[in-house]
């Protein structure tokens, strides 16, 4: 199937290496905030990328309104600067098509030359249009000082323009050279690609995207070594601090207590859910006893429906059921015919085993299924044969039905344990109020509190990465302990 | 021994068909039975009383609501809660931007999902398993919640609809799902329309997209559920711009209001002060009640017939990429 398109033109190929690398790197680039050409004063937004001011005048402006309407800053310089940052990331673009078109053959690599060329201009006239917006505001700076003594804070040209010129001239040159060097393609020579390069490009969006939102992410971890100084809608780079949050965990009394608590909480959650999760298994084997075909789908149907609702719907069945004026009050009143007005949702008793319970109630119909599988896929020759040998049903349950389903168990199993610090945050987010978010706050919930609540940035961070790392870890341990007890992994 | 199983087996068929037939049953074995049956009834009655119950709530007189008289079946029957959500005109801005994720979030999930999942089968790609694995891994680790939302806010998504769609594009698990079904579809097919003449983009469209329909309807159904579910993302991302607000989000806001404004006046209040005040507040239960079953409604319409995608689809997640 795949045809073979022999490409070699000498020494000119090597030029793309330098291309595509600073490529690469110019693309990762664009989507940094620590590279934000467009902030010309320090108060501007600092989570802008070059990528997002190209994009968006309302985010550029969005904390410097006062500066605009007393013009300190006119919105034409704005507009500069965002025509600026949409010539970089158009030329980066540009340059990213050319580097997937010099996959081809001689013909296309000549065109993918060309479009470099013109990629590589429209980023260096992005950077001069970017660096005469800033002298021309610098000086119209020194004016306003001037004239009202009052000199706006100026922020420097980011150092990341320069490194993006760099790339641009690295590949303009590199283009230039190969328009000189590089063999010419053959007359009647069609543009042409190789099948493996061909379905590499079809396929390189989803290696962007997924680049762009699970491991761009990663670089955030950089917030755990930096103090962070908090300001309306920016994050604030100081300076760096290296371990001081990591240690403060344990050496800042009020922090450790909450994460003592938290752990606890989370742990005794996982621990309740895992202690239980041999429930699921009980509800096939004994739902599988039922042979009545439209009472087992009705009760199949049934359970499994909360498993498809989100927390918050559940949290609204609570309400329903246990509000100070839900169903049960309701029953208690009509019952005594004393008012009832119990808040049982702000109740803090027994409220792990609460959780359990619904946890079991959004989540056992559901997690039977691969059981009730698993125990259609069980020969029935050995149910005949433990038949004949005067096995009854609960002898048959025990030694024919569970053996059955063990291996599927116990990779639940490991697979919760593995997931022992990940409880979700749903749940727990949605039942807490003033009087149980104590005891219903669990890793996932804290780190968020803590950052998006609380706004302690670095210290969220730290712990969101602790966790990361652990349930990594125990996930590789769970998948080893699979491999070697079973000869089978489990990712 | 035999004799009794058949035995039973015959009551149950009896007790299904309602056939009656004289049978004597084990008298352990019938209790056990019975009980299995009464435990089951009971555990699926729980799981649908709660949706019976918001919903009769939500079509009954709201007078007869307040004094907490509608509890088994509705009294006064109005549809009037359902007109009044409509006055609430944030609610509706709030459905809008849910059902347009959700449509459009699933279409281009599947198509992304189809396409790679399709691609990930051809040998010839360059570095295929690199960057198959490059894919897959990703489902085992993420970054946290923190640099998830900083890089969101780099790239210009947070407060922006398009932050519900583009991350959800691509989603490995549904990538494996439907790589391992284009595996089973015999590789002649794809010869043969090779042969033809087709390119990589026609086989797709012309023989693979048709014939892994089932996978797609799968994950198509799970997409949707999860869109249409999701809440984190809204109160993450969406937290300064309440337009873009879902409307779980919404529901989620509706149902803490009483409980929110109780804890910030909670210091310095008897428990009982607390009560009324919480009281008070929950007064407008209907409402939410109403925004409860608004919001839980295309679910329970949309998941007794698509049940089989559902068990399809936990079923191949058992198989592994």
């Amino acid at each position: 199937m795949a045809k073979k398109i022999v490409i070699s033109n000498g020494w000119t190929d090597k030029l793309y290496y330098p291309t595509r690398i600073s490529l690469l790197f110019a693309f990762v680039l664009v989507f940094f905030s620590e590279f934000n050409p467009a902030r010309i004063l320090t108060q501007m937004n600092k989570n802008m990328s070059l990528f997002t001011s190209a994009l968006s005048y309302e985010r550029i402006v969005v904390n410097i309104k006062y500066e605009i309407n007393h013009n300190y800053i006119f919105k034409s310089d704005i507009y500069s600067l965002m025509i600026a940052s949409a010539l970089m990331v158009a030329g980066v673009i540009i340059l990213s098509v050319a580097a997937c078109i010099s996959l081809g053959n001689l013909k296309m690599k000549r065109i993918s030359n060309y479009v470099t060329l013109g990629g590589a201009a429209a980023v260096i006239a992005g950077f001069f249009k970017m660096l005469a917006t800033y002298s021309l505001y610098k000086a119209a700076d020194l004016e306003i000082a001037d004239t009202v003594g009052f000199n706006m804070a100026t922020d420097k040209l980011p150092a990341a323009l320069f490194f993006m010129l760099g790339f641009a001239i690295l590949q303009l040159i590199c283009a230039i050279l190969l328009v000189v060097f590089q063999p010419r393609p053959a007359k009647d020579e069609k543009c042409e690609m190789a099948t493996s390069y061909k379905l590499f490009i079809m396929f390189l969006p989803f290696i962007v995207l997924s680049f762009i939102f699970s491991y761009l992410p990663l670089y955030g971890w950089r917030y755990a070594f930096f103090n962070y100084k908090s300001g309306p809608g920016t994050l604030n780079m100081d300076d760096f601090v290296g371990f001081k949050w990591f240690r403060s965990l344990i050496e800042n009394p009020m922090t450790r207590s909450d994460i003592y608590r938290v752990m606890r909480n989370t742990l005794i959650m996982s621990g309740l859910g895992i202690a239980t999760s041999w429930l699921a298994m009980a509800f096939a084997i004994f739902l599988s006893e039922i042979k009545c075909g439209w009472f087992r789908r009705l009760v199949q149907v049934t359970t499994t429906i909360p498993n498809f609702i989100s927390w918050v719907l559940v949290y609204a069945i609570a309400f329903a059921i246990f509000s100070n004026e839900g169903f049960i009050n309701n029953i208690m009143t009509k019952l005594t015919g004393v008012p009832h007005n119990e808040l049982y949702l702000m109740d803090n008793h027994a409220l792990y085993l609460k959780m359990l319970l619904w946890g079991i109630w959004k989540g056992i119909g559901w997690s039977a299924i691969i059981y009730i599988a698993g125990i259609s896929g069980i020969d029935q020759q050995l149910y005949e044969a433990a038949t004949v040998d005067g096995a009854g049903r609960f002898q048959k349950m025990v030694h024919v039905t569970l053996p059955g389903l063990m291996p599927t168990y116990s990779v639940m199993l490991l697979m919760s344990v593995a997931g022992i610090l990940s409880n979700g945050m749903d749940q727990y987010l949605v039942f807490s109020n003033a009087k149980t978010k104590d005891t219903l706050e669990v890793l996932d919930l804290y780190v968020y509190t803590l950052g998006i609540g609380a706004g302690k940035i670095p210290l969220s961070t730290v712990i969101g990465m602790l966790k990361t790392l652990v349930s990594v870890t125990l996930l590789f341990i769970a998948n080893r302990i699979s491999k070697t007890v079973r000869g089978e992994s489990i990712i | 021994m035999a004799n009794q199983e058949e035995i039973s087996i015959d009551v149950l068929k009896a007790s299904c068909n309602k056939r009656k037939k004289h049978v004597k049953l084990k008298g352990g074995d019938a209790a056990f039975l019975i009980t299995d049956y009464l435990v089951f009834g009971l555990f699926a009655l729980l799981c649908f009383f709660p949706f019976y119950y918001l919903f009769i709530n939500t079509v009954s007189n709201s007078e007869m609501v307040a004094r907490g008289d509608v509890n088994f079946y509705p009294i006064g029957f109005t549809l009037q809660n359902y007109k009044d959500l409509l006055a609430l005109s944030d609610l509706g801005r709030a459905f809008v931007v849910t059902v347009s994720r959700t449509v459009i979030g699933t279409a281009l999930m599947v198509v992304a999902s189809a396409f790679c999942g399709y691609l990930v089968t051809k040998k010839e790609m360059w570095n295929r398993k690199f960057w198959y694995r490059f894919l897959v891994i990703t489902m085992y680790f993420n970054a946290g919640l923190i640099p998830g939302y900083t890089n969101m806010l780099m790239l210009g998504l947070t407060d922006n609809f398009l932050g519900y769609i583009i991350p959800a594009i691509v989603q490995p698990f549904n990538i494996i799902l439907v790589k391992t079904y284009i595996e089973s579809i015999p590789g002649e097919l794809e010869e043969s329309a090779f042969i033809d003449g087709a390119g990589h983009m026609m086989i797709f469209r012309k023989v693979i997209l048709p014939l892994s329909k089932p996978i797609l309807a799968t994950i198509a159904i799970f997409g949707a559920v999860g869109h249409w579910n999701s809440f984190m993302d809204s109160v993450i991302n969406m937290q300064n711009s309440p337009n873009l607000h879902t409307l779980q989000h919404k529901l989620y806001i509706w149902l803490n209001q009483s409980s929110n404004i109780a804890s910030v006046i909670d210091t310095g209040r008897s428990s009982s002060d607390l009560e009324k005040i919480i009281s008070q507040l929950n007064s407008g239960k209907v409402i939410k009640y109403t925004i409860a079953m608004v919001t839980v409604l295309p679910i329970l319409l949309v998941y007794p017939w698509m049940q089989k995608y559902f068990e399809k689809g936990i079923m191949l997640g058992a198989v592994k990429g």
